[in-house]
């Protein structure tokens, strides 16, 4: 039977939570299109893979010492090995830092269609069909893949993570890996800070729409300074020096959770949320209606945050 | 240094969108400019040039009204450009695009680094440049967010997640995709808007730069439709003029929600 497969993420000897994600993913795909999930396990020594046959009914090891670090050349050639080996139908990928970097170099090497970024799928009579965002959330679209295979990669957080169950079978398959022509040399953090805003219960944050520093400080940090919290950004505010990198939520910063998130001219995309969607209360302030962030917002007002700000300092008292 | 730099055109995402036959975006309604993630881009090679010496080229695929970003591009120091004009190649997926840029990329001959944008803001793909390395033949980095060369070897900082970074080192020729924040792109200044209108522009149709695959038959995927995402959660929006909106809010803050 063809198979969906994911390809398994991992670093420091750990799968990632978005590997879990995936497996879910290829259960829902293969189910509509009459295949079976499987995972394949690209590594230098195999060693995560009873631990992920817990996850799909089989797994698929390629094992080489060139396969020790993730490089996109060395995944890119393991994953074919196990496309050419197999009966493989799709090849499912993580929309991470990593599944970014090689997913269309396998559809590349396979010579198939790529759809990424994906959040949803749907079947009919058999085809399956992608849903994915596009224009910073505000429209999503739907594809399908024109050739036999797919690669398709999936946004963090698009599906439930798999169960714990099974012991899936384990398979070598055998391939010889060359070395890659990116090396990796280590890995360093660059976010180290003298705050840890993944610890505040009150946190406010804005985003483009405070349009200049000195607007950022008087809005967003006097009205987290007078509720006691701390002050955050998205990405543009950090990219462009009005706060520390240490303040930014998001993929690339920092994820929180407190009682309170007030989003100020931030548009909500993906990126942003997935570092704050888990707070207890979130409210929205953005003179656009249509922003993505009034749909995961407890609270919005749409309007000027540079009036309603204010107001809410005077309400405050 | 040889350096080409892949620009897109894409909608102002505070434009007002309206979807016309669940197909296709009402353009008479956007305000167009230049893909943000792609200003950096330009900025890196340009500070490149600066550096080692060279050229910066820029190519585009996109119809007529995409030489305005263009020619922002060289505005801000570029030195000339190819622009990949044809219907054909609009009407197709990420994969007849990049084969158009790579048509134009091969035209200009012994490219040392091609720079792209880590995404269009628009169609959110994330995968033309690691296609364009591909048909190239040479290595490429992702999300780069640090750059140092030192005659043709690179050593790069990719970008991972929750602010970490991982430093790889690489040789020219190869294909990088640029994250924000990586520098502070330049404006143009106003003997740079002067010169960017005589620099040279060359428009091709996608046959002129070798590019067979186009339109739907040479895509890969295909599109089925578009529509406005449904949310089975909305926000409460509270609603009044700024004043009354904001004490409504904190009201129900303290005594709904029970944050403060
Ligand atoms: C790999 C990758 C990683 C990323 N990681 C992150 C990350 O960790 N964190 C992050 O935040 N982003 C991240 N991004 C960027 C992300 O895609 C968005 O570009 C970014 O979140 C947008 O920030 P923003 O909402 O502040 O700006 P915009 O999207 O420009 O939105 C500005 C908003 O302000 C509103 N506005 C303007 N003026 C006013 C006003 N006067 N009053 C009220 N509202 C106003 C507008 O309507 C608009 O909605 C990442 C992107 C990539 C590709
Ligand atoms: N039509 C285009 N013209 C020029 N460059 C493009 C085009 N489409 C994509 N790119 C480049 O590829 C990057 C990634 O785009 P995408 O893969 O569509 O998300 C962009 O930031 C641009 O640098």
């Amino acid at each position: 039977m063809a198979r969906i497969l994911v390809i398994a993420e991992h670093r420091n000897g750990a799968l990632s939570e978005g590997t879990l994600e995936l497996c879910k993913a290829a259960k829902a795909i293969a189910s509509a299109a009459g295949a079976q999930p499987a995972a394949a396990l690209l590594s230098k020594d195999g060693s995560l893979a009873a631990e992920l046959a817990k996850y799909v009914p089989e797994v698929f090891t390629v094992s080489d010492g060139n396969l020790e670090n993730y490089t996109a050349d060395a995944y890119t050639q393991a994953v074919k090995a196990v496309v050419d080996a197999q009966d493989v139908k799709g090849v499912v990928i993580a929309h991470s830092y990593d599944g970014v970097d090689f997913a269309a170099k396998v559809a590349m090497a396979l010579g198939c269609g790529i759809v990424s970024n994906c959040n949803k799928i749907e079947a009919q009579g058999g085809n399956i069909t992608f849903t994915r965002n596009t224009y910073n959330g505000k429209i999503q679209e739907q594809k399908t893949v024109k050739t036999d295979k797919f690669v398709a990669t999936f946004e963090k957080g698009a599906f439930d993570k798999e169960e714990a169950g099974g012991a899936g079978s384990v398979t070598a398959v055998s391939a010889s890996i060359s070395a890659s022509r990116t090396k990796v040399k280590e890995v360093v953090e660059t976010m180290a800070g003298s705050v840890d805003i993944s610890q505040a219960t009150i946190i406010v944050s804005g985003g483009r729409g405070t349009k200049d520093k000195d607007k950022y400080n008087d809005v967003i940090v006097n009205l987290a300074k007078k509720l006691g919290g701390e002050y955050a950004a998205s990405r543009p505010v950090v990219d462009s020096g009005w706060t520390d990198a240490a303040r930014q939520v998001g993929q690339s910063g920092k994820t929180v959770t407190p009682k309170l998130y007030i989003a100020a001219g931030i548009s909500g995309a993906i990126q942003h949320v997935a570092g704050m969607k888990g707070s207890q209360c979130i409210v929205a302030i953005n003179k656009d209606p249509e922003a993505p962030i009034f749909n995961i917002a407890t609270y919005g007002i749409v309007g000027d945050l540079f009036e309603v700000i204010p107001a809410m300092m005077e309400a405050i008292g | 240094m040889k350096i080409v730099v892949c620009v897109k055109e894409v909608p102002d995402m505070e434009s007002k969108f309206k979807i016309i036959g669940d197909s296709k975006i009402d353009e008479s309604q956007i305000a167009f400019k230049m893909n943000d993630f792609d200003q950096y881009a330009v900025e890196a090679a340009l500070q490149l040039k600066e550096k080692f010496g060279g050229e910066v080229m820029i190519v585009s695929a996109g119809p007529e009204r995409v030489a305005k970003e263009v020619r922002q591009a060289f505005a801000m120091g570029a030195d000339w450009g190819i622009q990949v004009q044809d219907p054909e190649v609009d009407a197709g997926d990420s994969f007849v695009v990049a084969s158009a840029l790579f048509g134009a990329i091969k035209t200009i001959g012994d490219v040392d680094l091609v720079l792209t944008g880590v995404q269009a803001e628009d169609d959110q793909a994330a995968v033309t440049g690691v296609m364009i390395a591909d048909m190239m033949g040479v290595p490429h980095c992702t999300n780069v967010v640090k750059l140092d060369v030192d005659g043709k070897n690179m050593k790069v900082n990719r970008e991972l997640e929750g602010g970490k970074n991982e430093v790889i080192e690489m040789a020219m020729p190869a294909v990088l995709s640029i994250q924000s924040g990586m520098n502070q792109p330049r404006y143009p200044t106003l003997p740079g808007i002067m010169k960017a209108k005589k620099k040279r522009l060359d428009v091709k149709k996608a046959a002129e730069v070798g590019c067979t695959a186009v339109g739907a038959a040479g895509s890969k995927t295909s599109f089925v439709k578009m529509f406005f995402p449904v949310s089975d959660h909305k926000a409460e929006i509270i609603q009044g003029d700024p004043k009354a909106a904001a004490a409504t809010l904190v009201n129900k803050l303290k005594n709904e929600a029970k944050v403060l």
